[in-house]
Formats: structure tokens, sequence, C-alpha cells
């Protein structure tokens, strides 16, 4: 699903390269963390999977498609099946939780009887039945984060890219945050974590592959956070 | 494409630039409009020029008694044979289509007809004005050899060449015509500063609709488009501010200088200079924003 090749990616300006000859292969269904200290080069992994960064060396396979023969007119479409959450939520302050998740497929065009259908069944796939109007800032963290998985996985992707999605949230509602990326999974969507999170990696025992100075340092299946224990 | 979609995120735009909005909608109505009536006056003077082009002629003034001129100062007026002679040599000269004579009854007659001469009609009498020749040119810019021929010749009192008069006047509209044009290419420079200055604060008000829209996968068109409508709405309300501009100009200064000229600017021209400056002024707007588009918003 996600084939990197020896990929290198030096940001201009930089000496030391962000990823320095990386190989990796996630396969569809797949549950992976990324972790690694900051500036290890993670964000850099999901930006290039998104085609918002080009490699400078080596080739990204995303879904079948190589992204260095990908023009940027299909980049859209590439997106369109990738999903994404970030740490800072990135919902629309005025609009509400119905909203937003229809926001996402208001602007791919999808008709609006495809969006009534659809929209209500993620909301409670990510456990807010009942909040559909409510207003982001009426929401906590924890609710808001949902929201955002809810906008990520209403067009039913073939990947999930969460990066850091529980760095603004407190550990007991980040289980939940889990619980619902967790279900996504089930539903056969590859989902790609990048975390500092300890606790949650040692948690759920899926695979980890870690990074240091650019460098895959271990790669582990059921894996744990620290390398010491 | 959801038409709705696009039109309340314009409308939102709009609104949150409203300043720069109303910016942009007066450059360009002044721009279009300086545009507009540079076309105007080119399209005026080019038929002018054609409608006087076969008219004008070359007026040969012969002495009369007591003529003030110099060259006539103690010499004899013509007789009848002398006259005819003189017509005969102007019809000579290989650059001469056709001669007519007007004396001194015809030439008031028409003097009478100007309606400008009403006050002089009180004072002047058919024995002040000159007999003289009317000469019609096979080439109209070739008037110079038979005021060459002509102007040893005894008892001419002066020679007038009408186009010297026109062009007078053309060189003047001529002048007008690039100032218009001139400011007009300022205020073009202006507008597309602002328009990039416009859809730039845009961008950056909207990043974060325009980040989620990019992640979920829009296409560019769809994320730009609001932009570009931004620009294409000012412009075209600009458009006709400056269509408005020009018909006041048309009723009040050209249909006045008709009076004068006999060749009226039609309202068909008028349209067609209205149509022009209105694609300019759209043209010039959607450049404007996709080029900035293309640095301010990354897809």
């Amino acid at each position: 699903m996600i084939h990197f090749d020896n990929v290198t990616k030096v940001y201009a300006n930089q000496n030391r390269p962000a990823l320095d000859h990386v190989s990796v292969d996630v396969e569809k269904g797949e549950f992976v963390f990324l972790v690694g200290p900051s500036g290890s080069g993670k964000s850099t992994f999901l930006r290039l999977v998104l085609k918002e960064e080009r490699p400078n060396a080596g080739t990204i396979h995303v879904a079948g498609k190589d992204l260095s023969r990908l023009s940027n007119f299909k980049v859209p479409h590439l997106r369109r099946r990738i999903g994404c959450v970030f740490q800072d939520f990135r919902l629309l302050p005025k609009k509400n939780v119905y909203e937003n998740v229809a926001f996402a497929l208001e602007v791919i065009g999808k008709p609006r009887r495809f969006i009534r259908k659809v929209v209500p069944e993620v909301i409670e796939l990510v456990g807010l039945e009942g909040k559909a109007h409510r207003m982001p800032e009426e929401l906590s963290g924890g609710e808001q984060q949902r929201v955002a998985m809810a906008r990520a996985f209403v067009n039913r992707p073939m990947i999930l890219l969460a990066d850091e999605p529980t760095g603004n949230i407190d550990p007991a509602t980040s289980i939940g945050i889990m619980k619902v990326l967790d279900r996504i999974n089930r539903t056969g969507t590859t989902v790609l974590m990048a975390t500092h999170d300890a606790a949650i990696v040692d948690s759920m025992r899926k695979r980890v592959v870690e990074l240091e100075d650019g460098k895959i340092v271990r790669d582990q299946s059921r894996g744990v956070y620290g390398q010491a224990y | 494409m959801r038409a709705n979609f696009i039109f309340s995120e314009v409308w939102i735009g709009l609104r949150r630039n409203l300043t720069m909005t109303i910016a942009v909608i007066v450059t360009v109505a002044v721009g279009m409009a300086l545009l507009g009536i540079g076309l105007m006056i080119n399209s005026q003077v080019s038929t002018m020029t054609n409608y006087w082009t076969d008219k004008v002629e070359l007026s040969v003034f012969l002495c009369q008694k007591d003529s003030a001129f110099e060259t006539c100062k103690g010499k004899p007026t013509l007789n009848q044979t002398q006259k005819t002679q003189l017509q005969q040599t102007i019809e000579g000269l290989p650059e001469v289509a056709q001669v007519e004579y007007e004396d001194q009854k015809a030439a008031y007659e028409n003097f009478k007809e100007q309606p400008n001469n009403k006050v002089f009609l009180t004072v002047i009498q058919a024995s002040d004005l000159p007999d003289s020749f009317r000469v019609k040119l096979k080439d109209p810019d070739n008037s110079q050899a038979v005021v060459n021929a002509l102007s040893g010749q005894a008892g001419i009192a002066n020679i007038v060449n009408q186009r010297e008069i026109l062009d007078t006047y053309f060189g003047f509209l001529g002048k007008l015509q690039w100032m218009a044009l001139g400011v007009a290419i300022i205020m073009v420079i202006a507008a597309t500063l602002l328009i990039a200055n416009t859809v730039r604060l845009s961008a950056y008000n909207r990043r974060r609709e325009t980040g989620i829209m990019r992640l979920v996968g829009a296409s560019n068109l769809y994320i730009q488009l609001p932009f570009v409508m931004e620009g294409v709405i000012a412009g075209l309300i600009g458009g006709v501010c400056a269509a408005v501009l020009l018909i006041i100009t048309k009723i009040l200064i050209f249909d006045g200088i008709q009076s004068y000229m006999a060749q009226p600017l039609g309202w068909d021209t008028l349209a067609g200079v209205i149509t022009f400056t209105m694609v300019v002024g759209v043209v010039i707007c959607i450049l404007a924003s996709f080029v900035t588009l293309r640095r301010y918003l990354r897809v």
C-alpha cells in the first residue's frame, strides 16, 4: 500500500537529510506506528506519502502508483484515497460537526443525497451521535479530534495518516481516540500514525517503525515504544 | 462542481475584503473608461478623416478692391478675361481634379448658411467677400505643389488649405487620445497590482479552508475558482461603472463636438468600445488572480 524504496529527502538550506535512504513497506490493512524524537523525519515521511514534498532520491509508491510519475493534475485524486488527522484538529470554526464532515465531500463534488446518507454514519462510527449540530468550540479536545477523524474517513480512504493525533489530548481521552482508529483499521483501511505517546504504542502492540536522524533504526511487528525494554 | 458553494465562498471573500474590493472596482472603472475614451477618439478621428478627405479643397481667394493683403496692394483687380485665364492655368496643373469659381454673391449665400455667422451678417455685405476658386485636388495630401505653382500669380490674395485647419483639430484629438491611453495603461497596471494584493489577502484569510480542501483532495480548479471569481466579479462591476462613464462621455462631450464636425459617433461604435473594455478588464482580473494564486495558494 505504501512502499518507500531508498528514499532520501533533503530540505533546501539544510545539510542534514530529513530522511536518509529509507526503505519501508506497509501492506494493505496494516496498523503502523511511526515513532522517534522530534526532527527524526516522521512528519516528512507523512508529507512524502501525500506528495506535499518530493524526495531527492528514491521512489515512493502509494496505492500502487509511482508518485514521481503522478502528474500534479492527479495529486488531488491521490489525496482522496488518503485521510489525514492532525494534532491541531484543523476544523472549520464556523461550521458545525455535520458541516465540517460534509465539507470534505462537498469540495470533491459528491452529490448531496450521498452526503446526507454517509455523514451521519461516520459521525456515529466515531462516537459522536447526537452531537452533529454542535459547533467545534462547544466540544472537548477529544470530541474535536473525533470530528477530524470522521472527516478523514468519510470518503472511505484506503490509507489514514495520523500525525500525533493524541498530542493535544489527555491520556484517558486518548484511549477513546485509539479505539476509533482501531475501528477504522478493522474496516480494512491502512493506518499510519506518527506519535510520541509511549503508553499508547505499548498498549496497542502493533507494528512499530522507529526513525532517528532520518534513518530507520527499528522495524518491529507487535513492538513497543522504547528500545530499552 | 457546486455553483452555490463557489458563490457563497466568493461572496464571503468580497465582503471580508470590502475596502480592497472597492479599490479594485474604482481602478478598473477609471482605467477602462480612459481606455474606452482613447478608443472613441480614435474611431471619431478615423471616421471624420474619411468623411472630410474627399471634401477638402484649396480655396484660392482673389484680390478685390482695397484688399488688405500684401500681394494685392497697389494692383488692379482681375477682369473677366484674366479670371478665365487664371482658371485655365489652375485647371492645367497636373494635381488638380476640378476647379469651381465662386463669385461674391455665391460666397455670400454660403456665408449666410453657416449658423455660426449670424452676428456677422448684420455688418457684412456681399461686396465684402472675395471671389475665389474652389480647387479640388486629385490627392488631398499633395497640395503644396499647387500652392507653389500659384504663389507667383498676379491677382491672388491668398490660398487657404482647408486640410491644415482640420489637421490642427485632428492633431489636438490625437494628443488627447494618447494621453487617455497613457493614463489607461498606468491604471491597468495599478488595477493588476491591486487585484494581486486582494487575492493574496483573500488566500491568507482562507488558508484554513483551502488547506483542508487540499488535504481532502479537492481539485485545483475547485480551490482556485472562488478566488478567481472574486477578481472577475470586481472587474465586471468596474467594467459596468466604466460603461456608464463612457455613455456619459459620449452624450456630454462627443455629441457636443459633433454639432461642429458633422460625423456622429454612433451608438454601435460605443457598444463595441464598451464590450472591448469589459473583456479587457475581466481578462486582466483573471490573469492577475491566477498569477497571484500560483504564488500564494500552493496546491
